[in-house]
């Protein structure tokens, strides 16, 4: 059974309404949705910007394991061995040289507004410094 | 913005400055084309011919770089042939009369050589946006990606204040903001000097507030910003004032900062890379530690649009492979250096969020699960406050004193201007079928058959025919920095000695050539203008092999298995 889901576009500052049709947990097209700023119009991106969870890899592939560089080359890893190995290195960054040696960035694309709130938090309460920032620069 | 995407299509002129929105944001260019049908005067200020452009009344074709000197000159027309609104000056401003007197000097036929725009053009436009009922300001990057930015953004402000452009509906001053989030990025605190919702971190009482709810002592230094970083690492002689670590969370400098030599130079010396996002990247090839996160349609949350309008997006499909969401690999990340974090879902972040930050205090779940969009401030829980559609309601600003303040100050040239060895100036701008870095839109079948590498370069028709080379010839560019091969695009759009890249592409990828310049405020680069050189290559043949090979090894960097997939 196919499903219909309303998000909001993840190109640009629009922030146009769309339909994600699901079926048999793929999205299969996009459907404009009455958006208070797009009133069901969607631009080409909009329309066919879905296909990358599709990950059909033609420019890049899709990240689906963590990976730690070991001898110089990068390893897939288990989550746990991921996460306990970057919090010793920054730990053990913030011990030698303070919080302030550490830099973090927030994220303008995908990743939405909560995501950004936790980063942000995590920068100024765990590693205890406002470096942070993102690429609304560039 | 300071009102509403709606609203566009409601004012009487559009003064549209350095945006380019038919590229960059098609859905809002939409809205231009309505005001034009609904009887709106377009006024277009921009080095290109853009689409805009084509349906404007007016199109001022500055010369790059030179913004500054073309909003000065309109002040100047305003107030010397006595269009300003004196009423509103009196009002609700600050500080006009030593504004008056600094624009004296920019008379249009002072800013004339400058902006190579003819003086009676600047004093058409003046009028015009003087004169309108209610005038809008919309500004893209042609305005924030120069050295000279946000004395620019201030001097726009001026002239709506000037003119009392501002506190009603359908007028006032609007950046529309490029990513999809970037707006949402900066609500959120993803900056140095603030917490979500533009809370100061030098603020004591503020601090306070947050220390208290996160348990922790909070740091009042404000942080350094992303452009600093090459700086932070490769000059800095002070061990303790050195960045050691950085963790890139959804972005990819490598590819979408300037000067790339300078980004990889930086990633190699520091000392520990996190990189978490969806795809391979040019960043994640040289990072110690890959985070791989879900992708928008996998996960739920809020984005913020370029008009402050909240809205939600909704997972619809299970994620592929061992990934988590980006504020669950945050959280585990903090709780295994012992500041534990732990939420359940995105709803539990953003009533965190709200109970701290007074401004998005009212934009609930439920709100915006009942109304679709709420723009911000929203202040009160209960469903009267619908948000705010624009700002400054009645010329009420957001000095201490209510009060709007005039800017000035003189016009600066870019940093780095064309030379007898780089005779050509190099803007960086949009593509309207791919998005930023490419490694989503580059991954979408349809969008990467309308366009993909090496990308172009779009020359003026008698450059090319100086250069002796056609319509899709590869050419060689070099900057101080940095060269690369990309295909020539003549185009009437364009005037000669200047010559336009989009960002999107990663063996035409022009930020091997722009300079790390930065605006003293903003610290934004100088992306739009840097001095470059071009150079015909004769043997057409190595080069399109050359492309094809460079795509091919980019594609083998990247994990994909290029033996079982063609391009």
């Amino acid at each position: 059974m196919g499903k219909q889901v309303l998000t909001t576009c993840p190109y640009c500052g629009a922030g146009c309404q769309l339909y994600l049709n699901v079926e048999d947990g793929q999205i299969v097209s996009a459907t404009p949705a009455d958006g208070r700023t797009n009133q069901g119009n969607l631009c080409l991106k909009g329309h066919y910007g879905w296909d990358y969870l599709n990950d059909p890899q033609i420019l890049t592939k899709r990240l689906t394991k963590p990976m730690i560089r070991k001898n110089g080359v990068l390893e897939e890893v288990e989550w746990d061995e991921a996460i306990s190995y970057t919090a010793e290195r920054l730990s053990e960054i913030k011990a030698k040289y303070g919080p302030d040696s550490i830099m973090g960035t927030g994220s303008a694309r995908g990743p939405g507004n909560e995501a950004n709130f936790v980063m942000q938090k995590f920068m100024r309460a765990a590693i205890g410094t406002n470096n942070v920032d993102h690429c609304a620069r560039v | 913005m300071s009102m509403g995407v709606p609203e566009i299509e409601d004012a009487k002129l559009l003064f549209i400055f350095g945006y380019n929105g038919a590229d960059s944001h098609p859905i809002v260019a939409r809205r231009i084309v309505k005001a034009k049908q609904k009887g709106a005067k377009l006024i277009v200020v921009d080095p290109r011919i853009t689409e805009s452009a084509r349906i404007a009344d007016m199109h001022l074709q500055l010369k790059g770089g030179s913004n500054m000197a073309l909003v000065q000159a309109m002040a100047n027309v305003i107030i010397a042939e006595g269009l300003a609104d004196q009423k509103f000056i009196e009002d609700h401003t600050n500080g006009y009369e030593e504004y008056k007197e600094f624009v004296k000097k920019y008379t249009p036929e002072y800013a004339e050589p400058i902006c190579h725009v003819p003086a009676e053009q600047i004093r058409e436009a003046a009028r015009a946006y003087a004169k309108a009922e209610s005038s809008m300001i919309l500004y893209g990057m042609g305005v924030c990606q120069f050295a000279q930015a946000v004395d620019v953004v201030k001097g726009l402000a001026s002239l709506a204040l000037l003119t009392g452009n501002f506190g009603g509906p359908n007028m006032g001053i609007g950046p529309v903001r490029g990513q999809n989030n970037v707006q949402g990025a900066c609500d959120m605190g993803a900056l140095p000097n603030c917490y979500s919702g533009y809370q100061s971190v030098t603020d004591d009482a503020v601090r306070e507030k947050f220390e208290k709810a996160w348990g922790v002592k909070l740091s009042n230094k404000v942080g350094i910003p992303l452009t600093h970083v090459p700086h932070r690492v490769l000059e800095e002689k002070d061990e303790k004032k050195k960045i050691h670590a950085y963790y890139i969370f959804g972005e990819d400098p490598a590819q979408s900062d300037p000067d790339l030599n300078e980004i990889r130079e930086t990633l190699e010396k520091l000392d520990f890379v996190v990189m978490q996002d969806i795809f391979m990247n040019k960043t994640g090839l040289q990072a110690d530690v890959i985070l791989p996160s879900t992708a928008w349609g996998e996960h739920d949350g809020i984005y913020s649009a370029c008009d402050r309008g909240f809205a939600r997006i909704r997972k619809a499909i299970e994620p592929k492979g061992d990934v988590k969401t980006d504020w669950e690999i945050i959280s585990l990340i903090s709780t295994a250096m012992g500041y534990p974090m732990h939420y359940n879902n995105t709803k539990e972040i953003w009533d965190e969020m709200r109970s701290l930050t007074p401004s998005f205090f009212g934009a609930t779940y439920e709100k915006l699960e009942a109304l679709g969009s709420i723009q911000w401030p929203c202040r009160d829980e209960s469903m009267e406050d619908k948000g705010t559609p624009y700002l400054f309601t009645g010329g009420k600003f957001s000095h201490p004193d209510g009060r709007g303040k005039f800017f000035a100050t003189e016009w600066r040239p870019p940093c780095e201007v064309e030379s007898p060895e780089y005779p050509y100036s190099l803007s960086t701008v949009r593509e309207v079928g791919h998005y930023s870095v490419r490694t989503m839109t580059g991954n979408c079948r349809a969008l990467a058959n309308l366009e993909d590498e090496p990308g172009w370069i779009q020359m003026s028709p008698e450059d090319c025919e100086k250069l002796n080379v056609k319509e899709g010839d590869l050419i060689k560019v070099y900057s101080k920095r940095g060269s690369l091969i990309t295909r020539v695009l003549p185009t009437e759009r364009v005037r000669p000695g200047a010559t336009y890249m989009t960002y999107q592409w990663w063996i035409g990828a022009c930020n091997e050539l722009t300079t790390p310049y930065l605006d003293p405020v903003s610290n934004t680069p100088e992306s739009k203008y840097c001095a470059i050189n071009l150079e015909k290559i004769d043997d057409q043949a190595w080069a399109e092999q050359y492309v094809k090979d460079s795509y091919e090894s980019i594609r083998k960097n990247m994990g994909i298995d290029t033996a079982k997939k063609e391009v």
